[in-house]
């Protein structure tokens, strides 16, 4: 494969309101979204000639990318709308610089948003299926917590490790106006949080969040003229652990091991060279075995790696600077680009990773089997 | 049987034989005749080596739990009477992983690596569903 290593940057990242916005629907919270990262970036929407969004929303798998296009009023030269559940925000960004490497098209917007707080959810279990539901497997919770159950079996790994990671997101979120979960929570409050499954405690689960949020992607050649200092892209990765979650050592080890190794390849770095890290955190545990399989340290030893204040502003890895999924807001992984972006622009305020230079951003779905990592550098 | 609450399994074409074995208190799978892989959950086509060429045949029924969880809430009524329940993934001494329930001792008994049987439970008169018990 060629390499693309900083051959196209992020030029403008924005959000819509987040946490409860029943006044908007799902395509208002995604235009609002488009506005502010056209803003963002300086640029008119004829400036954009292709859109990808997220195939999910609503439940529905539809051409998402026409029927926000519809919207926003603009012709574009490519579009598509994909499916890697949260693997989509960072593969959303990877698709949009392959689209223009092929000549596809010059300057791509990637879209997601839902209304995850205030939309009817479907009634869960009811349907049909085999081999999950009918013996009382129901959401993503119950998938994922298999694989902190078996990490603990063989590493050791504890409840206070988790907690370490939900005390780290909150108080960053405590320092982001915008996000959902201002109020203290120690790590008794954690252990008392009542179960959502075991082991997982409620503040081992991310937040239902109403949001979209769009990230803008152009050559680096363009992106030298254009209103914010780029943000280039300088690894990407991908792996998908298609055999299933529960197959091999899958639960434990993620598609994140491969997936961050082609990104630190690309990128010529090490974990070490990296300043600040956005995990998709849609559990506590996910973002752990992340850390472990991109070489932060080593395979069962993300328990004590997370603890002591390692993850947390000021210490050796600054993660999810922004409070992530667990206390910010759940856009399916779309804020951790936006807050990647806006550390290496310094934007952050008192939640600022200092002299912050590379970030790592990471796609975590279907099921944690889908993977899709990004290097970011200013 | 008819107020069964919970969840009934729909068979598609790939897993009729499997449910019509269960219904008997069997388990079948089906085991590659190309290269000797059982494979679960079934498919026309062998994962390990994509023969189509396969026979259902029976397996212990034995094995370990690789992995599980506990449900403390019923998130659909019919498992409201039996919380707090185990979900867990099978690991068979053939080799596939199912998912299934422990049952036969407390959620708190059980752990990793525990060596279990199979059990069935005739939840209607048409579906059985294998649950596993210690072994
Ligand atoms: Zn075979």
């Amino acid at each position: 494969m060629a390499s693309l290593k900083d051959k196209y940057a992020i030029v403008g990242v924005g959000h819509s309101a987040l946490g409860k916005v029943p006044e908007l629907s799902d395509y208002g919270l995604q235009v609002t979204a488009v506005k502010a990262a056209l803003d963002d970036a300086g640029l008119k929407k004829t400036d954009v000639d292709a859109v990808i969004t997220h195939s999910h929303l609503l439940g529905a798998v539809r051409v998402h990318h026409q029927n926000l296009s519809e919207r926003l009023g603009i012709d574009t030269a490519f579009g598509v709308s994909l499916s890697a559940g949260g693997a989509t925000s960072c593969l959303m960004v990877q698709v949009a610089a392959a689209a223009i490497e092929a000549g596809f098209c010059k300057t791509v917007l990637c879209v997601h948003g839902d209304k995850g707080a205030t939309r009817k959810t479907v009634t869960r279990g009811e349907g049909g299926g085999e081999f999950g539901p009918e013996y009382g497997l129901f959401g993503a919770a119950g998938a994922h917590a298999f694989g902190l159950t078996r990490h603990m079996h063989e590493y050791g790994t504890t409840h206070d490790h988790m907690g370490a990671i939900a005390v780290a997101c909150r108080k960053h979120a405590q320092l982001n106006p915008v996000a959902a979960m201002q109020a203290d929570m120690t790590l008794e409050d954690y252990h008392n949080s009542r179960w959502i499954v075991w082991p997982f405690h409620l503040f081992d689960c991310c937040l239902r969040s109403d949001g979209a949020a769009a990230v803008i992607v152009t050559s680096a050649e363009r992106a030298k003229d254009m209103k914010q200092k780029p943000v280039y892209v300088m690894g990407m990765g991908q792996t998908n652990n298609s055999r299933g979650y529960i197959w091999g050592d899958h639960m434990t080890e993620l598609g994140a091991k491969e997936s961050g190794a082609q990104a630190f390849a690309m990128a010529g770095l090490k974990p070490k060279d990296i300043d600040t890290a956005q995990i998709y955190d849609c559990f506590t545990y996910i973002l752990m075995a992340t850390l472990e399989d991109y070489g932060f340290c080593k395979k069962g030893e993300g328990g004590p790696f997370v603890s002591g204040g390692r993850i947390e502003l000021g210490g050796e890895l600054p993660t999810n600077t922004s409070g992530g999924m667990l206390s910010e807001c759940y856009i399916e992984g779309m804020l951790q680009i936006v807050e990647g972006v806006r550390q290496l622009r310094g934007e952050c305020g008192a939640r600022q990773v200092k002299d912050a230079e590379t970030a790592i951003i990471s796609g975590n779905g279907g099921n944690a089997v889908c993977h899709s990592t990004l290097i970011l550098r200013n | 049987m008819s107020d069964y609450a919970k969840p009934v399994p729909t068979p598609s074409e790939d897993s009729r034989i499997y449910w019509e074995a269960t219904k008997n208190h069997r388990m079948m799978l089906q085991r590659c005749r190309a290269c000797g892989a059982f494979r679960f959950p079934p498919g026309e086509v062998c994962p390990e080596c994509t023969s189509e060429d396969y026979e259902w045949t029976p397996v212990s029924g034995k094995g370990r739990v690789f992995s599980f969880v506990i449900y403390h809430r019923a998130y659909q009524r019919g498992f409201a009477d039996e919380l707090p329940y185990v979900v867990a993934v099978i690991e068979l001494e053939e080799g596939p992983r199912m998912l299934s329930n422990v049952t036969g001792c407390k959620p708190e008994e059980v752990r990793c690596d525990m060596p279990v049987e199979v059990v069935y439970d005739d939840i209607t008169d048409e579906v059985t569903l294998p649950k596993f018990r210690p072994a």
